[in-house]
């Protein structure tokens, strides 16, 4: 397996080799390698064609189709051919190896070199996952390690630390926003790795099952389709992978080419004459290769493993006939009788008879491409075999009412009170100096008498004072106008201003957290003890984290102070600002009063 | 072509506070004499935007409440002698209406104090009514559902909250987001209340609380004479700050913190250790930890028209709101 040969890459000269693990290439004079990538990551090969001055191979990696282009410099040429040959068909087993066995997931007990990451997985990673200093990773290590030990977290799959880590920076990676949060408060070292998690760990343990979770196999057709067309030359360019693609997916064709090659045909002219046959148009999975169908050429050695049309009314390869009742529809069609719904014809597969090779085609890869996930295995005998009880296989577990259970029935206690409820308080009014209280019923109740004597007559004298009515007028209008500006109100503010706006936000935002996360639920409760939770070390932790955190809110008001600052310097609104940043103030305002409250409480305590 | 529209008018009528709101102390006082002409007036315009446009009007009045006038009523025996000055209909309304509310304040004044105001009997009642019309037997309804009128309802509120009818008041506010009925309240005297107010938000209506009480009708006719459909186009007033404070169910107070049953979502003012409502008993050390996070000292003076309510005391902990990209 393990192979190098001298090949250039980005014009420097180095040595490429391929191990058990990994492809890397290395600059000559040099003994790090520059380019090193794991097997997993290997997502397609292609190669120059044999006649052309370079001798080149691609490799595209998962997620970057860009990859990577080295060029084999060794002489004469058909050295540097064979040695491009020889690392063909080693990528080609493993690109295979990586597609047909859907991703595996990173083992948790990987050996260190798995660990160490890819050098070019580029500079984002690196900038906002590797902590600043020693110092702050320490932490979060020794919290993984409590994490695990004490149960109360258990399910961070990572048990160790370095794959903890590698999750934190996907989850960081793919959350921009909690990234940059992340650098502004962890790497200038003003929160530590492990409070910046804490009561995060949903987001780890979601990415950890996103992650872990099984990919299947692509599902597109092979088809592949011309790319230049030059004077009505048609060019399609074939990668070892495309060969294995096609060779599966069309098993005449493999028949095909044992066959002929290379008796025949040398396998370019093998190639070049079957993307010509009427087999290759066969194959294509679209209606449009009928209308090619008179340019094609007859070909003689192709033409023999042509089928005909797969347009009959039953399909050529017959069915399998569906033992599984729970999947046949058909099985249950005597219940469905008297229902009275009639029957969809409206959908007749197959009306239109060119369509049928390609409604079979497709079924057919579907079908390929089910078993592939399901696997040969026993499992789907097992099922056939199992027919014993066939009620028992059209039984839909899903529908099985297994407890049934009444839930809880509310029963309220002393309804009248809810629904009269004639409460201590109800005369709404808690005040003491009510001034219905002040009132004479009886007077009252004469007035009201009165008030409907002579309607009329007062009605037809109604006026509405132009006064009252205009200043009611101005206020609706006010009211209006308002909701309308600041609909159609566009956000002017400079955007650099409004970036800081929103990171002292954010910022503020994980600090309240910390701070609330701090004081509650108490702990200082006899009684409580939760096993380890109210160590006393824990409690002082808790209350040095507290003040740390009341530090920090403390100063929010100078940095909003900073930020109005910004704001007249560039002529931006500074009323808005404010208004914008209110809400936040007032939440810690709130918070540095509870805080300075709880400790005054204390002092007087002590 | 607009839909014809069901406006279902409800009055609150407690004369001790009619009372409060004449008395010339008041910045701009509004006695019932000259609130009836204006409501007269508006119900009026109601019935002339469209022939089609339906009408009822319920009193809220001390410890009952009403229907005074409904528009699919038969018209009375005694028709109102005609008026060479009043478009016939029109008179029917309002004679009708002044009619009824003259027989219920005979009633009522033969009691020795004045009961809280039904005012949340007349909403259930209204409900009931636009059920019914929105509604109907299939025999007697018009063929094409589009028919049917667009209802709401307009409460005219001069009492306050009445805590102890939180709970009713809540489930009404339910029934007319169910039914998709706008609630629109225009507070014509006395404090804000705080379940009015969640009524018309909840319910996409507008709350407006009178400043110039003297243009009662200015206010009635550009704020409410819009069917809800047309309110797309046409803006109407709305109320900005909205009070969500809930009422406890223990002793009827409208509260800052609330404790909620984990099982019932009862709201209590401080934590228990049995659910009044479910009789669910709850563990001590919640008791101890909850009692422990309670606001240290005196409760803490609540603004009401600035903080929303905190339902439970695990949700929001003085976050913050989200800003929201537009300041």
């Amino acid at each position: 397996m393990p192979c190098s040969a001298k090949a250039s890459y980005k014009k420097l000269p180095g040595t490429l080799e391929l191990n058990g693990t990994h492809i890397q290439w290395t600059q000559d004079g040099k003994k790090a390698p520059a380019v090193r990538v794991p097997h997993a990551s290997f997502f397609s090969l292609f190669c120059s064609k044999d006649g052309s001055p370079q001798v080149r191979l691609k490799l595209a990696l998962v997620n970057d189709d860009t990859g990577h282009n080295f060029t084999f410099i060794s002489t004469p040429q058909s050295m540097a051919l064979a040695e491009r040959e020889t690392f063909k068909t080693e990528l080609t087993n493993i690109i295979a190896k990586n597609r047909s066995a859907p991703q595996q997931t990173p083992q948790p007990a990987a050996p260190p070199s798995h660990i160490k990451l890819p050098t070019n997985s580029g500079p984002i990673t690196a900038a906002s996952s590797t902590p600043g200093t020693p110092a702050s990773f320490a932490p979060a290590a020794s919290r993984a390690a409590s994490v695990s030990s004490d149960g109360r977290t258990p399910i961070i799959p990572g048990t160790d630390a370095a794959s903890d880590f590698r999750l934190r920076k996907r989850v960081l990676l793919a959350n921009t926003e909690l990234a940059s949060l992340h650098r502004e408060l962890v790497m200038t070292g003003q929160i530590t790795e492990a409070e910046f998690w804490e009561g995060r760990e949903h987001l780890l343990l979601a990415e950890s099952s996103s992650t872990s979770q099984k990919r299947g196999r692509p599902g597109t057709l092979v088809d592949p389709r011309p790319q230049a067309i030059e004077g009505g030359e048609v060019k399609i360019i074939i990668t070892p992978q495309l060969v294995t693609d096609i060779f599966e997916e069309f098993p005449v064709v493999q028949k095909a080419y044992a066959e002929v090659v290379p008796k025949k045909l040398n396998e370019t002219e093998f190639w070049r004459r079957y993307f010509q046959s009427k087999l290759f148009h066969a194959h294509r999975a679209s209606i449009r290769s009928s209308a090619t169908q008179h340019v094609v050429k007859e070909d003689p050695i192709f033409d023999k493993y042509l089928e005909k049309d797969d347009d009959e009314i039953e399909p050529r390869r017959a069915r399998d006939e569906i033992h599984d009742l729970y999947i046949n529809l058909g099985a249950t069609n005597e219940d469905h009788e008297e229902t009275g719904n009639t029957k969809d014809f409206t959908m007749q597969a197959g009306r239109q008879r060119g369509a049928l090779p390609l409604i079979r085609k497709f079924n057919e890869h579907s079908e390929r491409l089910l078993n592939s996930t399901l696997g040969d295995g026993p499992a789907k005998k097992k099922r056939k075999t199992d027919d014993d009880d066939e009620y028992r296989r059209i039984e839909l577990e899903d529908l099985n009412d297994f407890e049934a259970s009444s839930g809880i029935v509310l029963e309220m206690q002393d309804r009248q009170r809810y629904f009269e409820g004639r409460g201590s308080g109800a005369n709404g009014n808690a005040d003491g100096d009510d001034p219905a209280k002040a009132v004479d019923i009886r007077h009252v109740f004469a007035e009201a008498r009165k008030s409907t004597v002579d309607w009329s007559s007062r009605f037809s004298q109604l006026k509405v004072e132009k006064k009252a009515g205009d200043a009611a007028f101005q206020t609706m209008t006010q009211n209006v106008a308002t909701r309308l500006k600041s609909k159609g109100q566009k956000n002017d503010l400079p955007p650099t201003l409004f970036a800081s706006m929103r990171t002292c936000q954010t910022a503020a935002n994980e600090f309240l957290r910390q701070f609330w996360t701090s004081m509650y639920p108490p702990i200082a409760l006899p009684g409580l003890s939760n096993g380890a939770l109210t160590t006393a070390a824990d409690q002082q932790n808790r209350a040095a984290k507290a003040a740390k955190m009341a530090g920090y809110l403390g100063k929010t008001h100078e940095k909003v102070a900073s930020l109005v600052e910004i704001a007249k310097r560039e002529g931006a609104d500074v009323s808005r600002v404010e208004v914008a940043m209110k809400p936040m103030l007032d939440a810690v305002d709130h918070a540095t009063t509870f805080w300075s409250a709880r400790q005054a409480k204390g002092t007087k305590a002590r | 072509m607009e839909k014809a529209s069901h406006l279902s008018v409800i009055v609150d009528l407690s004369p001790t506070q009619w009372h409060l709101s004449a008395q010339p102390s008041n910045p701009y006082p509004l006695s019932i004499q000259s609130f009836l002409s204006q409501l007269l007036a508006f119900l009026n315009t109601h019935v002339a935007a469209k022939h089609e446009n339906t009408l009822a009007v319920y009193g809220a009045l001390p410890g009952k409440s009403v229907l005074l006038y409904s528009s699919s009523d038969p018209a009375p025996e005694n028709a109102p002698a005609s008026d060479a000055n009043a478009f016939t209909p029109f008179k029917l309304v309002d004679a009708t209406v002044v009619d009824r509310i003259m027989q219920e304040f005979e009633a009522v004044s033969e009691a020795e104090e004045e009961a809280p105001c039904s005012l949340v009997s007349a909403l259930a009642k209204a409900l009931c009514y636009i059920n019914r019309i929105t509604h109907p037997s299939t025999s007697a309804g018009p063929e094409d559902p589009n028919e049917l009128p667009d209802p709401r309802i307009l409460i005219l509120s001069v009492s306050p909250d009445l805590s102890s009818s939180y709970i009713p008041i809540m489930n009404c506010i339910f029934s007319a987001q169910k039914l998709k009925v706008t609630i629109d309240v225009c507070k014509v005297y006395g404090p804000e209340t705080v379940f009015l107010q969640q009524a018309a938000h909840l319910t996409e209506g507008s709350y407006i609380h009178l400043e110039r009480r003297d243009a009662l009708l200015q206010y009635l006719v550009m704020s409410f004479l819009a069917p809800p459909s047309v309110r797309g186009v046409l803006a109407v007033p709305r109320q900005e700050r909205i009070d969500f404070r809930a009422a406890c169910f223990c002793h009827k107070n409208i509260v800052d913190i609330g404790f909620v049953c984990s099982v019932c979502l009862s709201i209590f003012c401080q934590p228990v250790p049995v659910c009044s409502t479910c009789r669910t008993k709850f563990p001590i050390k919640t008791l101890q930890r909850l009692n422990a996070s309670r606001p240290p000292g005196p409760p803490r003076q609540a603004t009401p028209q600035t903080s929303p309510a905190k339902p439970s005391t695990n949700g929001h902990r003085g976050f913050g709101p989200e800003l929201n990209g537009r300041p």
